[in-house]
């Protein structure tokens, strides 16, 4: 039903020269810098192509002179970073404690019984990837509140954020990362 | 403004001058016949359309020279953003909100509705100042000074309004230890949450034998409902830089590290600037400003993982592993980043050191409480009316807090209870309103100041879900490395799932808290240690709550999924 495996992206494919290419920009002087570099590194590789992939994981652990299996345990161990493609949008539900007294329990219940999502997960269409943040989007005078691809939606409710999610899906608006 | 190219200042003369002409064009800017609008862009206000306004403004002014319109830091008041300052050639400036791009024109002509105040002493037009505002009544601006106020982006309105004055005293007019005396003198605790006195982690930090030695700053901020430290990014990055620069030739560290939270591209893009344009000023690198000093400085980033605010946490991830925290000793004073000897500072902590440096410890004493001298920034969240960041000296009650700095509950919303120190602690009742909040005082009923950040929680949550939900978020962000905390929020977790399916017994709550306490003193490090605290408060505080669950077999807000056999889908399960 989702696409939490990856099974809508099985032939999703990171472009490795522009891999390459963003890496360039980090050019550490000694060991240790590059050891300090590899989190801001995969951060701009997650950020371009919305995923790491275990190839691009090579060519970041080749580059710093480490081996893919610790850039693994870096990608599972910090929220921000997917191991599996973006939908066509992403989406932050922001679930912080300002957000939490003010209803956003109720839409990730929505998108579970609704959409069929849970944290990480992509629609079956493959049209919509949610992030559910544990921290905070920092817009708290709106809670809750989701930022889809660059838009934020505030005070929603149930129904407020059904329509949020037809209309931002339906205009076919690209993801950032596109 | 035009952007000026920065050379390096070579000297102490050449920084004078550099310092004089800023504050020159600062003055002409203000004094001149241009009216000035200032947009507050920050992450919060371009969530309702800053970019929008200031883009609006920006058409207008295009081509004409009776009109400059720049863009500052959002000021705290997120209850009235977008805001927009409009200073008039003789008149005080006048603040507007809640302001779209369709209003700029209007704002321009005078024919706007949405002004909210007037700067100064002396109501004008019918408009309140500023300062009478509730919200801005009890403020004692230290560290947002010039939050709201300069271009973050721009180092000469920094420097114009004192930026480096106390980099540059530290640098030529004081030794090392008397940085250090004043430090100490004024009393500055660790404003990270724990408190820690900031003048002997740095002394400590000086007389450390190994060397390179480092600064770090703690920006982590992962706590779930607060961005203190993001604002003061986006509003006045130079003011946390001098701060760690000071820090640095005070200590005698090589290098100054920030680690910021990844999830604030913002702050990361204007701090980035604001250290290179420092860089190509000079005042980072070699031979600082003729000293003879050099001062390396690094930005690293973290990437949403909420131990990364522990301390040894944060200095793995600095070295690109993973960010568990270990056992101390050593302290990370004696072997810190790559071993070395490295000092912890929060970005609330460093951004006092320049008015410390340059007005001394015992003018900072005049702010705040005797124990925790100085201000704190504050944010308290939920249904309430004016919501935002303030700075208020240490002391100020939580009924004040609540009913007039943030206005008080919006209409339909009845008080239940104020949650303390993010998810470490439990939560408050109007009964504690008289308490002064400062870093001791809510401790002893089973509250806590940590980082500033308080919740407000009105009458339809409940107790129960809401200890499930703040016990979930501890349990998904534990590192997993020590047992108590991997296996006992877990734990935890489970039993309240339990209690909100109807299925609970009384024998749970003595069970809870005997986990919570096995959790408390067997963890590793401080996440676990306080863990459990938000249940254990939610337990006292609303314990007949937990009862009617386990004993009526009602949720008396209607939240948990009692007599259903499906849980409830929680925070980040």
């Amino acid at each position: 039903m989702t696409s939490a495996n990856g099974q809508v992206h099985a032939h999703a494919e990171i472009d490795l020269d522009q891999v390459r290419e963003i890496l360039s920009h980090f050019k550490p002087q000694d060991h240790q810098e590059a050891q300090e570099l590899i989190l801001s590194a995969l951060q701009e590789v997650n950020e371009h192509f919305g995923w790491v992939s275990l190839e691009a994981s090579e060519v970041v652990a080749e580059h710093f002179g480490t081996t893919s299996n610790r850039i693994y345990g870096l990608l599972t161990f910090y929220a921000d970073f997917r191991t599996e493609p973006r939908g066509k949008h992403f989406m932050l539900l922001c679930h912080g404690m300002s957000c939490y007294v003010m209803g956003s329990q109720k839409l990730v219940q929505e998108l579970s019984d609704r959409y069929g999502i849970t944290d990480g997960g992509t629609t079956a269409d493959g049209e919509l990837t949610v992030q559910v943040v544990n921290g905070c989007l920092g817009v708290c005078d709106r809670a809750p509140l989701v930022k889809i691809d660059n838009d934020f939606y505030g005070s929603l409710n149930v129904d407020s954020f059904n329509d949020v999610l037809q209309r931002a899906i339906a205009s076919g608006v690209q993801p950032s990362h596109a | 403004m035009p952007e000026q190219t920065l050379t390096k200042l070579a000297s102490k003369e050449a920084f004078q001058s550099f310092r004089s002409a800023a504050e020159e064009n600062w003055r002409r800017l203000w004094e001149g016949s241009a009216t000035v609008v200032t947009v507050g862009v920050g992450s919060s206000s371009i969530a309702k359309g800053a970019l929008d306004v200031l883009a609006a403004f920006e058409q207008i002014a295009s081509g004409r020279n009776d009109l400059v319109v720049r863009k500052a830091g959002v000021d705290g008041a997120d209850w009235m953003e977008v805001q927009v300052q409009v200073k008039r050639s003789g008149l005080p400036t006048v603040y507007f909100g809640d302001v779209t791009s369709a209003d700029a024109a209007a704002i321009l002509d005078g024919s706007s509705g949405k002004a909210v105040a007037v700067d100064g002493d002396a109501s004008l037009g019918g408009l309140p100042t500023l300062n009478s505002l509730p919200f801005f009544k009890y403020q004692q601006r230290i560290v947002l000074k010039d939050t709201g106020v300069i271009d973050p982006d721009s180092i000469e309105d920094a420097i114009a309004r004192g930026a480096y004055s106390g980099y540059y005293k530290a640098l030529f007019e004081m030794t090392p230890e008397e940085v250090i005396a004043e430090v100490t003198a004024s009393g500055l605790r660790g404003r990270g949450g724990a408190g820690f006195p900031a003048g002997i982690k740095w002394e400590s930090g000086r007389k450390a034998r190994a060397t390179p030695k480092f600064i770090v700053c703690n920006s982590h901020e992962g706590e779930p409902n607060v961005y203190k430290d993001r604002r003061i990014h986006e509003g006045d990055p130079h003011r946390i830089l001098e701060g760690l620069l000071i820090a640095a030739v005070t200590v005698g560290a090589e290098r100054a590290y920030n680690y910021i939270g990844g999830e604030y591209p913002l702050a990361i893009k204007r701090f980035r600037k604001a250290v290179a344009d420092a860089e190509k000023l000079g005042l980072i690198g070699k031979n600082v400003l003729g000293t003879g000093k050099d001062v390396a400085f690094r930005v690293r980033t973290g990437g949403g993982a909420y131990i990364c605010g522990e301390g040894s946490a944060m200095m793995y991830s600095v070295m690109g592993v993973r960010g568990q925290p270990r056992t101390k000793p050593p302290r990370s004073v004696e072997e810190g980043i790559w071993k070395r000897p490295t000092v912890a500072n929060n970005t609330e902590t460093v951004s006092n050191i320049r008015e410390i440096v340059n007005n001394g410890g015992e003018w900072f004493k005049q702010f705040g409480t005797e124990k925790s001298p100085g201000t704190k920034l504050m944010t308290v969240q939920g249904p309430m009316k004016t919501l935002g960041l303030v700075e208020v000296p240490m002391g100020i009650t939580l009924g004040q807090l609540i009913e007039e700095v943030w206005g008080g509950m919006l209409d339909g919303y009845e008080f239940k209870g104020i949650q303390t120190g993010g998810v470490s602690a439990g939560p408050l009742t109007p009964e504690h309103f008289d308490l002064p909040v400062d870093f001791d005082s809510l401790t002893d009923v089973g509250g806590m100041l940590g980082s500033g950040g308080f919740v407000v929680f009105d009458s339809t949550v409940c107790a129960v879900d809401f200890a499930r939900y703040l016990t979930a978020f501890n349990r998904v962000e534990s590192c997993a490395k020590c047992v108590p905390c991997a296996r006992g929020n877990p734990a935890l977790v489970e039993v309240l799932d339990r209690i909100r399916l109807g299925r609970g017994s009384l024998s749970d709550l003595p069970l809870m808290e005997r986990t919570s306490k096995h959790v408390i003193e067997l963890s590793l490090c401080g996440l676990g240690q306080v863990a459990p605290m938000p249940l254990l408060g939610m337990m006292k505080m609303y314990s007949e709550e937990f009862r009617a669950h386990i004993v009526d077999g009602v949720c008396p807000t209607g939240t948990c999924p009692i007599g259903s056999h499906a849980l409830t889908l929680a925070a980040a399960d």
